[in-house]
Protein backbone atom coordinates (compact mmCIF):
# COMPACT_ATOMS: atom_id res chain seq x y z
CA UNK A 1 0.00 0.00 0.00
CA UNK A 2 3.55 2.40 1.31
CA UNK A 3 4.66 1.47 -2.26
CA UNK A 4 1.27 2.08 -4.11
CA UNK A 5 1.33 5.31 -2.58
CA UNK A 6 4.69 6.57 -3.45
CA UNK A 7 4.29 5.52 -6.92
CA UNK A 8 1.25 7.14 -7.28
CA UNK A 9 2.71 10.27 -6.80
CA UNK A 10 4.48 10.50 -10.57
CA UNK A 11 2.85 7.33 -11.96
CA UNK A 12 -0.70 7.99 -11.33
CA UNK A 13 -1.83 7.34 -15.17
CA UNK A 14 1.38 5.49 -16.75
CA UNK A 15 1.05 2.43 -14.38
CA UNK A 16 -2.69 2.15 -14.45
CA UNK A 17 -2.65 2.54 -18.30
CA UNK A 18 0.06 0.20 -18.51
CA UNK A 19 -0.92 -2.57 -16.09
CA UNK A 20 -4.26 -2.24 -18.31
CA UNK A 21 -2.37 -2.34 -21.39
CA UNK A 22 -0.36 -5.53 -20.74
CA UNK A 23 -3.55 -7.22 -19.44
CA UNK A 24 -5.17 -5.67 -22.71
CA UNK A 25 -3.29 -7.02 -25.05
CA UNK A 26 -2.91 -10.01 -23.09
CA UNK A 27 -7.13 -10.56 -23.39
CA UNK A 28 -6.81 -9.05 -26.90
CA UNK A 29 -4.64 -12.05 -27.73
CA UNK A 30 -7.13 -14.49 -26.42
CA UNK A 31 -9.93 -12.83 -27.57
CA UNK A 32 -9.07 -13.07 -30.85
CA UNK A 33 -7.52 -16.61 -30.31
CA UNK A 34 -10.90 -17.44 -29.69
CA UNK A 35 -12.32 -15.63 -32.07
CA UNK A 36 -10.00 -16.68 -34.79
CA UNK A 37 -11.10 -20.49 -33.49
CA UNK A 38 -14.61 -19.57 -33.85
CA UNK A 39 -14.47 -18.28 -36.99
CA UNK A 40 -12.55 -21.41 -38.48
CA UNK A 41 -14.86 -23.62 -36.52
CA UNK A 42 -17.67 -21.35 -38.04
CA UNK A 43 -15.47 -21.76 -41.48
CA UNK A 44 -15.37 -25.77 -41.68
CA UNK A 45 -18.95 -25.88 -40.58
CA UNK A 46 -20.33 -23.97 -43.80
CA UNK A 47 -17.54 -25.51 -45.81
CA UNK A 48 -18.77 -28.74 -44.53
CA UNK A 49 -22.65 -27.87 -44.57
CA UNK A 50 -21.67 -26.33 -48.42
CA UNK A 51 -20.26 -29.35 -49.73
CA UNK A 52 -23.37 -32.05 -48.14
CA UNK A 53 -25.62 -28.74 -49.59
CA UNK A 54 -24.42 -28.47 -53.10
CA UNK A 55 -26.01 -31.61 -54.84
CA UNK A 56 -29.04 -30.43 -53.35
CA UNK A 57 -28.78 -26.68 -54.67
CA UNK A 58 -27.42 -27.64 -58.11
CA UNK A 59 -29.68 -30.70 -58.91
CA UNK A 60 -32.91 -29.87 -60.97
CA UNK A 61 -35.87 -28.84 -58.66
CA UNK A 62 -39.15 -30.10 -58.56
CA UNK A 63 -40.79 -27.68 -61.28
CA UNK A 64 -37.03 -27.70 -63.35
CA UNK A 65 -37.45 -29.01 -67.05
CA UNK A 66 -34.86 -31.47 -66.55
CA UNK A 67 -37.89 -33.06 -63.85
CA UNK A 68 -40.74 -32.27 -66.19
CA UNK A 69 -38.71 -34.32 -68.90
CA UNK A 70 -37.59 -37.12 -66.49
CA UNK A 71 -41.27 -37.72 -66.12
CA UNK A 72 -43.17 -36.71 -69.38
CA UNK A 73 -40.20 -38.75 -71.62
CA UNK A 74 -41.18 -41.42 -69.06
CA UNK A 75 -44.52 -41.57 -69.70
CA UNK A 76 -44.04 -41.08 -73.47
CA UNK A 77 -41.19 -44.01 -73.15
CA UNK A 78 -43.82 -46.27 -71.89
CA UNK A 79 -46.01 -46.32 -74.17
CA UNK A 80 -43.57 -46.81 -77.31
CA UNK A 81 -42.41 -49.28 -75.21
CA UNK A 82 -46.33 -51.37 -75.35
CA UNK A 83 -46.60 -50.51 -79.28
CA UNK A 84 -42.99 -52.23 -79.60
CA UNK A 85 -43.92 -54.97 -77.36
CA UNK A 86 -46.98 -55.50 -79.78
CA UNK A 87 -45.07 -55.88 -82.41
CA UNK A 88 -42.91 -57.99 -81.42
CA UNK A 89 -45.05 -60.58 -80.91
CA UNK A 90 -47.82 -60.13 -83.41
CA UNK A 91 -45.93 -58.58 -86.19
CA UNK A 92 -45.03 -61.03 -89.59
CA UNK A 93 -42.27 -58.75 -90.89
CA UNK A 94 -38.44 -59.73 -89.48
CA UNK A 95 -37.88 -56.58 -90.01
CA UNK A 96 -40.37 -54.41 -88.40
CA UNK A 97 -40.00 -57.37 -85.07
CA UNK A 98 -36.37 -56.28 -85.26
CA UNK A 99 -36.91 -53.02 -84.55
CA UNK A 100 -39.29 -53.66 -82.00
CA UNK A 101 -37.34 -55.71 -80.10
CA UNK A 102 -34.57 -52.33 -80.42
CA UNK A 103 -36.92 -49.77 -79.75
CA UNK A 104 -38.69 -52.01 -76.90
CA UNK A 105 -34.93 -52.54 -74.84
CA UNK A 106 -33.61 -49.34 -75.63
CA UNK A 107 -36.56 -47.28 -74.29
CA UNK A 108 -37.16 -49.19 -71.45
CA UNK A 109 -33.31 -48.52 -70.57
CA UNK A 110 -33.82 -45.12 -71.10
CA UNK A 111 -36.77 -44.81 -68.76
CA UNK A 112 -34.85 -46.45 -65.96
CA UNK A 113 -32.49 -44.27 -66.40
CA UNK A 114 -34.51 -40.89 -65.97
CA UNK A 115 -36.32 -42.15 -62.99
CA UNK A 116 -32.60 -43.12 -61.47
CA UNK A 117 -32.30 -38.97 -62.20
CA UNK A 118 -35.59 -38.34 -60.39
CA UNK A 119 -33.94 -40.93 -57.20
CA UNK A 120 -30.93 -38.91 -57.75
CA UNK A 121 -32.61 -35.36 -57.40
CA UNK A 122 -34.36 -36.44 -54.78
CA UNK A 123 -37.70 -36.11 -56.86
CA UNK A 124 -40.66 -38.02 -56.57
CA UNK A 125 -41.79 -39.99 -60.26
CA UNK A 126 -44.75 -37.45 -59.80
CA UNK A 127 -44.64 -33.78 -60.86
CA UNK A 128 -47.24 -31.37 -59.19
CA UNK A 129 -47.48 -29.41 -62.56
CA UNK A 130 -49.39 -30.23 -65.58
CA UNK A 131 -47.86 -32.29 -68.52
CA UNK A 132 -45.08 -30.21 -70.94
CA UNK A 133 -45.65 -27.41 -68.63
CA UNK A 134 -41.50 -27.20 -68.47
CA UNK A 135 -41.56 -26.24 -71.95
CA UNK A 136 -42.49 -23.28 -73.50
CA UNK A 137 -46.14 -23.20 -74.22
CA UNK A 138 -45.93 -26.90 -73.65
CA UNK A 139 -48.99 -27.40 -72.31
CA UNK A 140 -50.82 -25.76 -75.54
CA UNK A 141 -49.41 -29.17 -77.24
CA UNK A 142 -50.93 -31.11 -75.36
CA UNK A 143 -54.02 -33.47 -77.96
CA UNK A 144 -57.03 -32.70 -77.00
CA UNK A 145 -57.83 -35.61 -74.86
CA UNK A 146 -54.31 -34.47 -72.70
CA UNK A 147 -51.56 -36.83 -75.09
CA UNK A 148 -48.10 -35.89 -75.59
CA UNK A 149 -46.69 -34.79 -79.24
CA UNK A 150 -46.83 -38.31 -81.06
CA UNK A 151 -48.79 -40.34 -78.97
CA UNK A 152 -50.91 -43.08 -80.24
CA UNK A 153 -55.07 -42.66 -78.85
CA UNK A 154 -56.45 -45.68 -76.38
CA UNK A 155 -58.42 -46.36 -79.85
CA UNK A 156 -55.04 -46.67 -82.36
CA UNK A 157 -53.62 -48.89 -79.45
CA UNK A 158 -56.63 -51.27 -79.59
CA UNK A 159 -56.64 -51.12 -83.49
CA UNK A 160 -52.86 -52.54 -82.95
CA UNK A 161 -53.30 -54.65 -79.86
CA UNK A 162 -56.14 -56.55 -82.26
CA UNK A 163 -54.45 -56.45 -85.86
CA UNK A 164 -52.93 -59.52 -87.53
CA UNK A 165 -50.48 -60.41 -90.08
CA UNK A 166 -49.11 -57.29 -92.42
CA UNK A 167 -51.90 -54.79 -90.71
CA UNK A 168 -49.67 -55.17 -87.76
CA UNK A 169 -46.27 -54.05 -89.68
CA UNK A 170 -48.05 -51.39 -91.03
CA UNK A 171 -49.61 -49.76 -87.97
CA UNK A 172 -46.85 -50.15 -85.93
CA UNK A 173 -44.44 -48.85 -88.33
CA UNK A 174 -47.09 -45.54 -88.86
CA UNK A 175 -47.59 -45.33 -85.03
CA UNK A 176 -43.98 -45.83 -83.88
CA UNK A 177 -43.02 -42.80 -86.67
CA UNK A 178 -45.49 -40.66 -85.79
CA UNK A 179 -44.84 -41.21 -81.95
CA UNK A 180 -40.28 -40.60 -82.86
CA UNK A 181 -40.94 -37.35 -84.06
CA UNK A 182 -43.25 -36.21 -81.03
CA UNK A 183 -40.39 -37.73 -79.33
CA UNK A 184 -37.39 -36.04 -81.39
CA UNK A 185 -39.16 -32.92 -80.90
CA UNK A 186 -39.50 -33.31 -76.63
CA UNK A 187 -35.86 -34.34 -77.06
CA UNK A 188 -34.73 -30.89 -78.78
CA UNK A 189 -36.64 -28.60 -76.09
CA UNK A 190 -34.58 -30.68 -73.26
CA UNK A 191 -31.04 -29.72 -75.31
CA UNK A 192 -32.00 -25.98 -75.56
CA UNK A 193 -33.02 -25.30 -72.20
CA UNK A 194 -31.08 -27.63 -69.88
CA UNK A 195 -27.45 -27.16 -68.70
CA UNK A 196 -27.14 -30.59 -66.80
CA UNK A 197 -25.09 -32.84 -68.66
CA UNK A 198 -26.52 -36.13 -68.43
CA UNK A 199 -29.51 -34.88 -69.35
CA UNK A 200 -28.35 -33.25 -72.30
CA UNK A 201 -26.47 -35.84 -73.61
CA UNK A 202 -29.13 -38.58 -73.07
CA UNK A 203 -31.70 -36.24 -74.91
CA UNK A 204 -29.32 -36.23 -77.60
CA UNK A 205 -28.65 -39.60 -78.07
CA UNK A 206 -32.46 -39.87 -78.20
CA UNK A 207 -32.76 -37.90 -81.10
CA UNK A 208 -30.07 -39.56 -82.71
CA UNK A 209 -31.13 -42.34 -82.50
CA UNK A 210 -34.76 -41.78 -83.22
CA UNK A 211 -33.76 -39.75 -86.16
CA UNK A 212 -32.14 -42.92 -87.41
CA UNK A 213 -35.40 -45.16 -86.87
CA UNK A 214 -37.74 -42.36 -88.23
CA UNK A 215 -35.72 -43.13 -91.50
CA UNK A 216 -35.94 -46.93 -91.01
CA UNK A 217 -39.87 -46.88 -90.37
CA UNK A 218 -40.03 -45.24 -93.56
CA UNK A 219 -37.99 -47.09 -95.60
CA UNK A 220 -40.25 -49.88 -94.20
CA UNK A 221 -43.55 -48.26 -94.76
CA UNK A 222 -42.01 -47.78 -98.54
CA UNK A 223 -41.15 -51.07 -98.96
CA UNK A 224 -44.78 -51.95 -97.73
CA UNK A 225 -46.11 -49.35 -99.84
CA UNK A 226 -47.70 -47.99 -97.15
CA UNK A 227 -47.88 -43.93 -96.10
CA UNK A 228 -47.05 -42.39 -92.78
CA UNK A 229 -49.90 -40.98 -91.04
CA UNK A 230 -50.87 -37.46 -90.87
CA UNK A 231 -48.67 -35.94 -88.13
CA UNK B 1 -8.77 6.34 -27.81
CA UNK B 2 -6.32 8.83 -28.84
CA UNK B 3 -4.79 9.36 -24.92
CA UNK B 4 -4.30 6.13 -23.91
CA UNK B 5 -3.52 3.81 -27.30
CA UNK B 6 0.48 5.85 -27.38
CA UNK B 7 1.12 5.18 -23.45
CA UNK B 8 -0.05 1.54 -23.36
CA UNK B 9 1.88 1.29 -26.79
CA UNK B 10 5.55 3.10 -24.55
CA UNK B 11 4.70 0.84 -20.86
CA UNK B 12 4.25 -2.36 -22.59
CA UNK B 13 8.21 -3.31 -22.57
CA UNK B 14 10.38 -1.59 -20.10
CA UNK B 15 8.08 -1.90 -16.78
CA UNK B 16 7.79 -4.74 -14.21
CA UNK B 17 5.35 -3.38 -12.69
CA UNK B 18 2.40 -4.02 -15.39
CA UNK B 19 3.23 -7.46 -14.32
CA UNK B 20 2.65 -7.50 -11.21
CA UNK B 21 -0.59 -5.57 -11.95
CA UNK B 22 -1.69 -7.96 -14.48
CA UNK B 23 -1.07 -10.62 -11.63
CA UNK B 24 -3.52 -8.98 -8.77
CA UNK B 25 -5.88 -8.59 -12.05
CA UNK B 26 -5.52 -11.72 -13.58
CA UNK B 27 -6.44 -13.46 -10.12
CA UNK B 28 -8.70 -11.00 -9.59
CA UNK B 29 -10.54 -12.26 -12.50
CA UNK B 30 -12.50 -8.79 -13.59
CA UNK B 31 -10.08 -7.35 -15.81
CA UNK B 32 -9.57 -3.96 -16.57
CA UNK B 33 -11.94 -2.26 -13.83
CA UNK B 34 -9.96 -3.83 -11.10
CA UNK B 35 -6.55 -2.60 -11.64
CA UNK B 36 -6.97 1.19 -11.16
CA UNK B 37 -9.12 0.76 -7.99
CA UNK B 38 -6.44 -1.48 -6.17
CA UNK B 39 -3.34 -0.45 -7.73
CA UNK B 40 -3.93 3.57 -7.01
CA UNK B 41 -6.86 4.24 -5.33
CA UNK B 42 -6.40 7.95 -5.58
CA UNK B 43 -5.99 8.72 -9.01
CA UNK B 44 -9.66 9.24 -9.87
CA UNK B 45 -9.97 10.74 -13.46
CA UNK B 46 -7.56 9.27 -15.67
CA UNK B 47 -9.08 5.59 -15.42
CA UNK B 48 -12.45 7.35 -16.23
CA UNK B 49 -11.80 8.19 -19.74
CA UNK B 50 -10.58 4.74 -21.28
CA UNK B 51 -13.47 3.40 -19.26
CA UNK B 52 -15.55 5.15 -20.83
CA UNK B 53 -14.01 5.18 -24.21
CA UNK B 54 -14.14 1.34 -24.20
CA UNK B 55 -17.61 0.78 -23.09
CA UNK B 56 -18.59 2.99 -26.38
CA UNK B 57 -16.26 0.55 -28.02
CA UNK B 58 -17.83 -2.69 -26.48
CA UNK B 59 -21.33 -1.46 -27.91
CA UNK B 60 -20.47 -1.43 -31.26
CA UNK B 61 -18.51 -4.89 -31.44
CA UNK B 62 -21.44 -6.32 -29.79
CA UNK B 63 -23.57 -5.07 -32.01
CA UNK B 64 -21.49 -6.65 -34.95
CA UNK B 65 -20.90 -9.93 -33.20
CA UNK B 66 -24.74 -9.98 -32.72
CA UNK B 67 -25.58 -9.90 -36.14
CA UNK B 68 -22.74 -11.51 -37.35
CA UNK B 69 -24.20 -14.55 -35.34
CA UNK B 70 -26.98 -13.99 -36.15
CA UNK B 71 -26.31 -14.22 -40.09
CA UNK B 72 -24.36 -17.47 -39.15
CA UNK B 73 -26.72 -19.16 -37.14
CA UNK B 74 -29.50 -18.32 -40.04
CA UNK B 75 -26.85 -20.33 -42.52
CA UNK B 76 -26.02 -23.23 -40.42
CA UNK B 77 -29.74 -23.03 -39.65
CA UNK B 78 -31.33 -22.88 -43.54
CA UNK B 79 -28.63 -25.67 -44.05
CA UNK B 80 -29.62 -27.99 -41.58
CA UNK B 81 -33.30 -27.35 -42.79
CA UNK B 82 -32.39 -28.26 -46.38
CA UNK B 83 -30.90 -31.63 -45.21
CA UNK B 84 -34.08 -32.31 -43.07
CA UNK B 85 -35.76 -31.59 -45.81
CA UNK B 86 -34.34 -33.43 -48.35
CA UNK B 87 -33.83 -36.31 -46.40
CA UNK B 88 -37.36 -36.87 -46.08
CA UNK B 89 -38.40 -39.91 -48.39
CA UNK B 90 -41.55 -40.98 -50.04
CA UNK B 91 -42.56 -43.34 -46.87
CA UNK B 92 -42.59 -39.76 -44.73
CA UNK B 93 -44.34 -37.90 -46.87
CA UNK B 94 -47.05 -40.73 -47.23
CA UNK B 95 -47.31 -41.15 -43.36
CA UNK B 96 -47.85 -36.94 -42.89
CA UNK B 97 -51.14 -37.62 -44.91
CA UNK B 98 -53.77 -37.72 -42.25
CA UNK B 99 -55.82 -40.54 -42.83
CA UNK B 100 -53.49 -42.76 -44.35
CA UNK B 101 -53.61 -46.51 -43.40
CA UNK B 102 -50.42 -47.75 -44.21
CA UNK B 103 -50.14 -51.86 -44.40
CA UNK B 104 -46.84 -51.89 -43.86
CA UNK B 105 -47.04 -51.29 -40.22
CA UNK B 106 -50.68 -52.64 -39.56
CA UNK B 107 -50.46 -56.07 -41.62
CA UNK B 108 -46.59 -56.20 -43.09
CA UNK B 109 -47.05 -60.19 -44.12
CA UNK B 110 -49.59 -59.28 -46.36
CA UNK B 111 -47.45 -56.31 -47.99
CA UNK B 112 -44.97 -58.35 -48.60
CA UNK B 113 -47.05 -61.65 -50.68
CA UNK B 114 -47.01 -61.05 -53.62
CA UNK B 115 -48.12 -64.46 -55.05
CA UNK B 116 -50.02 -65.19 -58.17
CA UNK B 117 -52.67 -67.41 -58.45
CA UNK B 118 -55.64 -67.89 -60.40
CA UNK B 119 -59.19 -67.73 -59.75
CA UNK B 120 -60.90 -66.06 -57.17
CA UNK B 121 -58.69 -64.68 -54.33
CA UNK B 122 -60.72 -63.27 -51.14
CA UNK B 123 -58.90 -59.87 -49.58
CA UNK B 124 -59.19 -58.78 -45.94
CA UNK B 125 -59.29 -54.98 -47.35
CA UNK B 126 -61.97 -53.04 -50.01
CA UNK B 127 -60.77 -52.48 -51.91
CA UNK B 128 -57.54 -54.66 -51.55
CA UNK B 129 -53.80 -53.07 -50.89
CA UNK B 130 -51.75 -55.81 -51.28
CA UNK B 131 -51.51 -60.02 -51.68
CA UNK B 132 -51.39 -62.38 -53.79
CA UNK B 133 -52.90 -61.89 -57.50
CA UNK B 134 -53.95 -62.77 -60.46
CA UNK B 135 -50.63 -63.55 -62.88
CA UNK B 136 -52.14 -60.84 -65.51
CA UNK B 137 -52.22 -56.94 -64.26
CA UNK B 138 -54.83 -54.61 -65.03
CA UNK B 139 -53.39 -52.38 -67.56
CA UNK B 140 -52.92 -49.30 -65.92
CA UNK B 141 -51.17 -46.64 -68.59
CA UNK B 142 -54.04 -44.25 -67.68
CA UNK B 143 -56.69 -46.09 -68.29
CA UNK B 144 -60.05 -44.73 -66.82
CA UNK B 145 -62.39 -48.13 -66.76
CA UNK B 146 -66.33 -47.69 -66.51
CA UNK B 147 -67.25 -50.36 -64.94
CA UNK B 148 -66.14 -52.44 -62.08
CA UNK B 149 -62.50 -54.38 -62.74
CA UNK B 150 -61.01 -57.62 -61.07
CA UNK B 151 -59.51 -56.77 -57.92
CA UNK B 152 -56.90 -60.34 -58.65
CA UNK B 153 -55.96 -57.73 -61.67
CA UNK B 154 -55.84 -54.54 -59.77
CA UNK B 155 -53.64 -55.64 -56.96
CA UNK B 156 -51.25 -57.24 -59.85
CA UNK B 157 -51.16 -53.29 -60.96
CA UNK B 158 -50.71 -52.26 -57.05
CA UNK B 159 -47.66 -53.80 -57.17
CA UNK B 160 -46.28 -52.71 -60.28
CA UNK B 161 -46.33 -49.18 -58.78
CA UNK B 162 -49.86 -48.08 -59.71
CA UNK B 163 -52.34 -45.69 -57.66
CA UNK B 164 -55.64 -47.32 -58.05
CA UNK B 165 -58.28 -44.60 -57.29
CA UNK B 166 -62.15 -46.73 -56.66
CA UNK B 167 -65.14 -44.61 -56.21
CA UNK B 168 -69.05 -45.32 -55.10
CA UNK B 169 -70.83 -45.41 -58.11
CA UNK B 170 -73.19 -42.61 -56.62
CA UNK B 171 -70.04 -40.29 -56.82
CA UNK B 172 -71.25 -37.01 -58.74
CA UNK B 173 -70.16 -36.78 -62.25
CA UNK B 174 -68.68 -33.74 -61.87
CA UNK B 175 -66.26 -35.60 -59.24
CA UNK B 176 -65.62 -38.79 -61.21
CA UNK B 177 -64.50 -36.84 -63.90
CA UNK B 178 -62.11 -34.34 -61.97
CA UNK B 179 -60.70 -37.97 -60.70
CA UNK B 180 -60.40 -38.82 -64.22
CA UNK B 181 -58.72 -36.07 -65.04
CA UNK B 182 -56.12 -36.93 -62.75
CA UNK B 183 -55.77 -40.57 -64.28
CA UNK B 184 -56.00 -40.10 -68.27
CA UNK B 185 -52.55 -39.23 -69.88
CA UNK B 186 -50.18 -40.51 -66.89
CA UNK B 187 -49.15 -43.93 -66.71
CA UNK B 188 -49.14 -46.10 -63.58
CA UNK B 189 -53.22 -44.65 -62.71
CA UNK B 190 -56.11 -46.34 -62.97
CA UNK B 191 -59.51 -45.92 -61.74
CA UNK B 192 -62.88 -47.84 -61.76
CA UNK B 193 -66.63 -47.33 -59.75
CA UNK B 194 -66.66 -49.55 -56.90
CA UNK B 195 -69.92 -50.70 -55.60
CA UNK B 196 -70.51 -51.05 -51.91
CA UNK B 197 -67.39 -48.77 -51.22
CA UNK B 198 -67.95 -47.40 -47.52
CA UNK B 199 -66.35 -43.77 -48.23
CA UNK B 200 -67.19 -41.99 -51.66
CA UNK B 201 -63.60 -42.26 -52.79
CA UNK B 202 -60.71 -44.67 -51.98
CA UNK B 203 -57.15 -44.42 -53.46
CA UNK B 204 -54.91 -47.88 -53.18
CA UNK B 205 -51.52 -48.11 -53.37
CA UNK B 206 -49.38 -51.01 -52.44
CA UNK B 207 -49.55 -51.59 -48.97
CA UNK B 208 -51.25 -48.02 -48.47
CA UNK B 209 -54.98 -46.67 -48.43
CA UNK B 210 -56.57 -43.37 -48.16
CA UNK B 211 -60.76 -42.86 -48.17
CA UNK B 212 -61.76 -39.28 -48.57
CA UNK B 213 -65.27 -37.91 -49.40
CA UNK B 214 -64.43 -35.42 -51.69
CA UNK B 215 -62.71 -35.05 -55.12
CA UNK B 216 -61.57 -32.22 -54.21
CA UNK B 217 -59.83 -33.42 -51.40
CA UNK B 218 -56.01 -31.97 -51.52
CA UNK B 219 -54.66 -35.30 -50.10
CA UNK B 220 -55.37 -37.08 -53.21
CA UNK B 221 -52.83 -35.43 -55.11
CA UNK B 222 -50.64 -35.74 -51.91
CA UNK B 223 -51.41 -39.50 -52.16
CA UNK B 224 -50.54 -39.72 -55.63
CA UNK B 225 -47.16 -37.73 -55.47
CA UNK B 226 -45.98 -39.63 -52.54
CA UNK B 227 -46.66 -43.50 -54.02
CA UNK B 228 -47.11 -43.47 -57.62
CA UNK B 229 -44.38 -45.28 -58.68
CA UNK B 230 -42.77 -45.71 -55.38
CA UNK B 231 -44.79 -48.22 -53.30
CA UNK B 232 -44.03 -50.89 -55.45
CA UNK B 233 -42.73 -54.08 -54.99
CA UNK B 234 -41.40 -54.40 -58.42
CA UNK B 235 -39.53 -51.45 -59.24
CA UNK B 236 -39.20 -50.33 -62.90
CA UNK B 237 -42.31 -52.70 -64.29
CA UNK B 238 -44.50 -51.70 -66.60
CA UNK B 239 -48.34 -50.97 -66.71
CA UNK B 240 -48.15 -51.16 -69.74
CA UNK B 241 -49.90 -54.51 -71.25
CA UNK B 242 -49.13 -56.52 -74.68
CA UNK B 243 -50.28 -59.40 -76.54
CA UNK B 244 -51.86 -62.11 -74.53
CA UNK B 245 -51.61 -60.28 -71.32
CA UNK B 246 -53.88 -57.74 -72.15
CA UNK B 247 -56.59 -57.03 -69.48
CA UNK B 248 -58.54 -53.61 -70.31
CA UNK B 249 -61.39 -55.19 -69.88
CA UNK B 250 -64.27 -54.61 -66.85
CA UNK B 251 -65.85 -57.47 -65.18
CA UNK B 252 -65.08 -58.61 -61.60
CA UNK B 253 -64.14 -62.47 -62.76
CA UNK B 254 -60.76 -62.75 -63.28
CA UNK B 255 -59.40 -63.20 -66.96
CA UNK B 256 -56.94 -66.00 -65.96
CA UNK B 257 -55.24 -65.78 -69.15
CA UNK B 258 -52.48 -68.26 -69.82
CA UNK B 259 -53.91 -70.67 -66.92
CA UNK B 260 -52.73 -74.31 -67.95
CA UNK B 261 -56.36 -75.13 -66.51
CA UNK B 262 -58.73 -72.22 -67.32
CA UNK B 263 -61.44 -71.88 -65.16
CA UNK B 264 -62.76 -68.49 -66.61
CA UNK B 265 -62.92 -67.11 -69.99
Amino acid sequence: MAKTGTVAVDEPVAPASSGAGGLGSFVVRRRALLLGALVAVFALVVGYLGGLLEPHFTAPGDNSPEAGFARDMSTHHAQAVEMAMVAWHTASDPEVRQIAYDIATVQENQIGTMQNWLVTWHLSPTGSRPKMAWMPNGTKELLPDGRMPGMASDAELQQLESATGSKVDVLFCQLMLRHHLGGIHMADAIISLSHDQPVVDLATTMKGNQQGEVTILKQILDRMHAQPLPS
Amino acid sequence: MSISSPQTGGSRRPSTRPAAGAKKAGSGAAAKKATPAAGKGGGGRPPITPVKVRQGRNWGSIGLSAIVALVAIGIVGFGIYEVLKSSETWKDQANAISGIVNYNKTDPALVKSGQHQYGHIDYRQSPPVAGPHNYNWQRCQGDVYPAQIANEHAVHALEHGAVWITYRPDLPKDQVEKLASKVRGNDFMFMSPYPGLDKPISLQAWGYQLKVENANDSRIDAFIKALRQNATQEPGAACSTASGNYITSTGTTPHDLGSPAPSAS
